[in-house]
């Protein structure tokens, strides 16, 4: 990767990131948003995270692998099941390592 | 404020890890000041999507920040345009979640705004000094660590609080399908295409479940 492409990167986050939070709070005048957008909006992060996770731990040399035998995403679902019975960060990260690294 | 620390150290350690420099890194830590932004970006930064895909992606999660700043913006709209921005930047999920919990959008206390920025100034705070223990530390870590992992973790550790009702369970386990399928598709589309099918089961499993309450 060149410098240039990761200036982008780091710029564009920012002003995307910075209008997400700013985009009613800054203009102050009375718009609202929409019932309809905001339901569509809860979705989207969700959405978005998982689509991210799932590819990650189904790959596996390059190629995708469901099946127990794929140390990623068994090291996955342990971190599912830590982050819903613990709401730890730590926890899910540490016991998700912890599994990878014993599966392996 | 617990969670912060680890979840820092890892964004810290996967910006360096995907060959942003340690400056970049330290920049991006501080500009960007979103955390499940900058790790949903970096797995696209080292398959080389395009740039327009990584700003679709890093919007898509921030959308939860359209939402709160609704929200906000009737508690701040008194402010000078200095401090709207400030606290625009500044807005982070566990303080939103509490400032929220506490105020009333038309209780007139003079000094809410003071909460709000303290409490976020010590996320704030927190945050950067983390990410930056990654940014430095994370190149004395072996490669062997596969500590890249931690980043998927992280993002696991943030993406389960948010799947609190059966549509967004739905709207996460439909993107996550599609994004296994497409996985394929050139330029990363198939991340663009699950989010959007993901926004659609997500509205169509709200809306069948308001028609049947409304019928029964």
């Amino acid at each position: 990767m060149d410098s240039w492409t990761g200036w982008a990167l780091i710029v564009g986050a920012a002003l995307v990131s910075f209008f997400s939070r700013a985009v009613f709070v800054l203009p102050g005048s009375h718009m609202r948003l929409p019932a309809t957008a905001e339901r569509a909006l809860r979705y989207a992060p969700a959405a978005a995270l998982m689509a991210i996770v799932v590819p990650d731990l189904a790959a596996a040399h390059g190629a995708l692998s469901i099946s127990i035998e794929n140390p990623r995403l068994i090291a996955g679902l342990v971190a599912f099941g830590l982050a819903a019975g613990t709401r730890s960060i730590l926890l899910t990260i540490a016991g998700g390592m912890a599994a990878l690294i014993l599966l392996r | 404020m617990a969670g912060i620390v680890p979840w820092g150290v890892v964004a810290g350690v996967a910006m360096v890890s995907a060959g942003l420099t340690q400056v970049q890194s330290v920049a991006m830590s501080l500009l960007v000041f979103a955390g499940s932004a900058q790790l949903a970006v970096l797995p696209l930064l080292i398959a080389k999507a395009p740039l327009w895909v990584m700003y679709a992606t890093a919007l898509a999660v921030n959308l939860r920040y359209v939402i709160y700043s609704a929200v906000l913006a009737p508690h701040f709209e008194h402010l000078s345009r200095p401090w709207r921005a400030l606290l625009s930047y500044i807005t982070v999920d566990g303080i939103f979640a509490l400032f929220v919990g506490k105020y009333r959008p038309d209780e007139a206390r003079a000094h809410k705004h003071w909460f709000y920025l303290g409490g976020s100034l010590v996320m704030w705070t927190g945050w950067q000094l983390a990410s930056m223990v990654g940014i430095f530390a994370g190149a004395l870590i072996p490669q062997s660590w596969s500590l890249e992992f931690a980043a998927t973790l992280a993002l696991i550790a943030v993406l389960v609080p948010l799947l609190h009702d059966r549509a967004i369970v739905c709207a996460a386990l439909a993107a996550g399908g599609v994004a296994l399928a497409a996985s394929k598709w050139p330029l990363n589309l198939g991340l663009l295409a699950a989010i959007a099918v993901g926004v659609v089961v997500g509205l169509a499993v709200a809306r069948t479940a308001r028609l049947k309450e409304r019928s029964g």
